[in-house]
């Protein structure tokens, strides 16, 4: 009994998502201490903590897959809103019903994805930058569909998406456990051993008999849908439309998977995501706390959402600092993938790592 | 079929002159799209219109100076618009309006740009993460830490001789606005930096090949911090001059500069990879940004379609000049 637990423990610390759990776990317990444990772990608090962040979680997911087949995208932050805006829209304008227009938005995340891919793996451009730019013209459309934040859901909607199902495992939860049975399932598939070989060398896989392109592609519809649904999880959530919102969702989902042990291709699992962006959501959550009880012990203290939102970029900030702490195994695994992301670099590997540049340069 | 092949040799050329001389291809750009201008809204040829093209051209090359240093070295700094703006509500708060405070504020100012600079190399070179990531997220706190220290409104005015050190016109020509005694101090400065320094060479070195620039004896880290260093000063200098040129800051005032200037330098011809560039190709395309942008004022377009176009823009220059190669050879 006593060596199987030690077995798996070993086998934990062994896993990449491993630097991402403790973190997890240290969050879990400041936040739980900070707010009190019997409020914390209560159906209401948990259900609230769910269904706020579920977006940021299933987005963190979506963007572990891309960073294993080694690509990414920062723009699928503005595509949450961009789902939120063609739901809003089409079921105002159209007067088509409610969930047909989340089947139309979840569309257009996909549609924007396939941009992406078509960018950064057809083009063969950098992925952050490409899918940078990418943000500034879904920021474009999305204001060209909807000008004003404006709109609103049927109540019954968003009624539904805050209750819990038999009085207890919040709505938002199951969103994120299907997603993360999707994936489970995805991994077991052909398609789920694919991405890591293209994300660890693409050149390789070639030479194999795997098409990068055509794996990045099915990496960027999946993610599609991921984030397709995380819109409609925020556009629940908040229950109106605004076309300028969540586009920080796109770094922080990457901090989080980095943070949660995730390199750049073909290494770590989805578990890092989950793991990352959850000590994200609970760090935040234990800020607000943190305030509160700053509130209540200093008399004449008042906090405005400035400092708040100036805290939580801080934490994002200390967050990606911290990656150099759980980063420390893979330095060279994360700078080669790095040099990739930025450069023309040479795919095949090369002792220093580096000097494949100047034969790239020299073209 | 003769034809289709001589089309693809005369694209082939054009494609080779653009890679080559990509200052020139760019002043040759915005001359074409003045151009473009002109014939959309003739009332747009006069004296003082040019006079605002050469204000916001110099405005953007100071900017983006440092930037172009920072990606030969094989960085990025989004940091920039960032820098801008705070440096901006600096001036504006210490300054208040009143004369004779030019120098408490250079100093504030750049040294506000320097440590935002520091942060930026440091956290770079340290964390080893894409430079676009740790660039944005420290940018991204600076944003925040304007809205707490002005609670969200900004006070004050720059200082009326400021102003007029950059606004008013030169001999009364209005095509002529001063800010440009502040280029002929900055842009050669830059070229003595980039050109005829010892950490000019460095930089070059360093974005061509890290390993052999490590290996003759240069202190890499040392230089990449230094880059994101100037980087911010720079920023800082064009954020104050900013100020003077709007009067009054708000938060976020000059966010954009971050990515304005990104693409300036790229269509300049200085690359992602690092190692290549040169400052005349980022004053040139700081020219092709601010014309093109009139260009979209006097086609009427309206900011999600320039938001649009913005980014287009960005991914068919990094189709020109960054592709990588085809996994197949």
């Amino acid at each position: 009994m006593i060596d199987t637990l030690k077995n798996s423990f070993a086998r934990l610390r062994r896993s990449s998502f491993f630097a991402g759990f403790v973190l997890f776990i240290i969050a879990l317990i400041l936040n739980a201490a900070l707010q009190g444990p019997a409020s914390f772990f209560s159906i209401k608090s948990i259900n609230t903590l769910f269904a706020k962040n579920a977006a940021f979680i299933l987005v963190a997911i979506g963007q572990s897959l891309l960073l294993i087949a080694g690509t990414m995208d920062v723009s699928c932050g503005i595509q949450l809103a961009l789902v939120n805006v063609v739901t809003i829209m089409t079921h105002q304008v159209w007067g088509i019903p409610f969930g047909l227009s989340c089947l139309l938005g979840i569309g257009a995340a996909v549609l924007a994805s396939i941009a992406v891919w078509v960018c950064c793996s057809v083009f063969r451009l950098p992925a952050l930058l490409a899918s940078y730019a990418m943000t500034y013209v879904i920021r474009g459309v999305n204001v060209m569909i909807m000008s004003v934040p404006q709109g609103k859901v049927p109540r019954e909607w968003y009624m539904a998406y805050d209750s819990q199902l038999f009085g207890l495992i919040p709505v938002s939860f199951f969103a994120v456990l299907g997603v993360l049975l999707i994936c489970r399932f995805a991994r077991k598939t052909p398609f789920g051993s694919h991405i890591y070989a293209v994300g660890g060398n693409p050149r390789n896989a070639f030479a194999a008999g795997i098409s990068p392109v055509k794996v990045q592609l099915k990496a960027f519809l999946l993610k599609g849908v991921i984030v397709g649904i995380a819109g409609l999880c925020l556009t629940l959530m908040i229950a109106a439309g605004n076309p300028l919102q969540a586009e920080d969702y796109g770094i922080r989902s990457l901090s989080a998977c980095i943070l949660g042990g995730l390199g750049f291709g073909g290494w770590g699992s989805v578990a890092s995501a989950v793991f990352g962006s959850g000590f994200f959501v609970l760090i935040q959550n234990s800020v607000y706390y943190f305030f509160s009880l700053l509130v209540r012990m200093i008399p004449g203290f008042s906090v405005s959402s400035y400092w708040q939102n100036f805290v939580s970029d801080v934490i994002i900030f200390l967050g990606l600092l911290m990656t150099i702490v759980t980063a420390k195994g893979r330095q060279e695994v994360l700078r080669e993938g790095i040099v990739r992301q930025f450069k023309r670099i040479d795919y095949r590997k090369k002792p220093e790592g580096l000097d494949g540049k100047e034969a790239a340069s020299h073209e | 079929m003769n034809s289709t092949q001589s089309t693809l040799t005369l694209g082939q050329r054009s494609k080779l002159f653009m890679q080559n001389s990509p200052a020139r291809m760019a002043f040759i750009i915005a001359i074409i799209l003045y151009a473009v201008t002109v014939m959309i809204s003739p009332g747009s040829f006069n004296a003082s219109a040019i006079g605002s093209i050469v204000m916001l051209t110099l405005l953007l090359s100071i900017a983006s100076a440092g930037q172009t240093i920072v990606l030969i070295g094989g960085g990025m700094d989004f940091g920039v618009g960032a820098v801008m703006s705070s440096a901006a509500i600096l001036t504006t708060t210490i300054m208040n309006s009143q004369d004779g405070r030019f120098f408490p504020l250079l100093f504030a100012a750049l040294s506000m740009g320097a440590t935002v600079g520091l942060l930026n190399g440091i956290c770079t070179v340290k964390i080893g993460l894409p430079p676009l990531i740790v660039t944005m997220a420290i940018s991204n706190v600076i944003t925040r830490m304007q809205y707490v220290l002005t609670q969200g409104s900004p006070m004050g005015y720059a200082s009326p001789s400021f102003i007029k050190s950059v606004t008013s016109k030169l001999f009364g020509l209005q095509f002529l606005p001063s800010i440009i005694l502040y280029g002929l101090i900055i842009i050669p400065l830059v070229f003595y930096l980039l050109n005829h320094s010892r950490f000019g060479k460095q930089v070059y070195l360093l974005g061509n090949n890290p390993v052999a620039a490590r290996l003759n004896g240069v202190n890499i880290n040392r230089v990449q911090i230094l880059t994101y260093v100037f980087s911010g000063m720079f920023a800082a200098f064009a954020g104050m001059l900013g100020a003077a040129y709007m009067n009054a800051a708000r938060c976020q005032i000059f966010d954009e500069y971050a990515y304005n200037s990104l693409i300036a330098v790229i269509i300049g011809g200085t690359s992602f990879s690092g190692g290549v560039g040169t400052y005349t190709g980022s004053i040139a395309g700081s020219l092709v940004m601010v014309v093109l942008s009139n260009l979209l004022t006097a086609m009427g377009l309206a900011q999600p379609t320039r938001n649009v176009f913005m980014g287009l823009i960005m991914i068919v220059l990094l189709i020109l000049y960054n592709r990588e190669k085809k996994v197949r050879q």
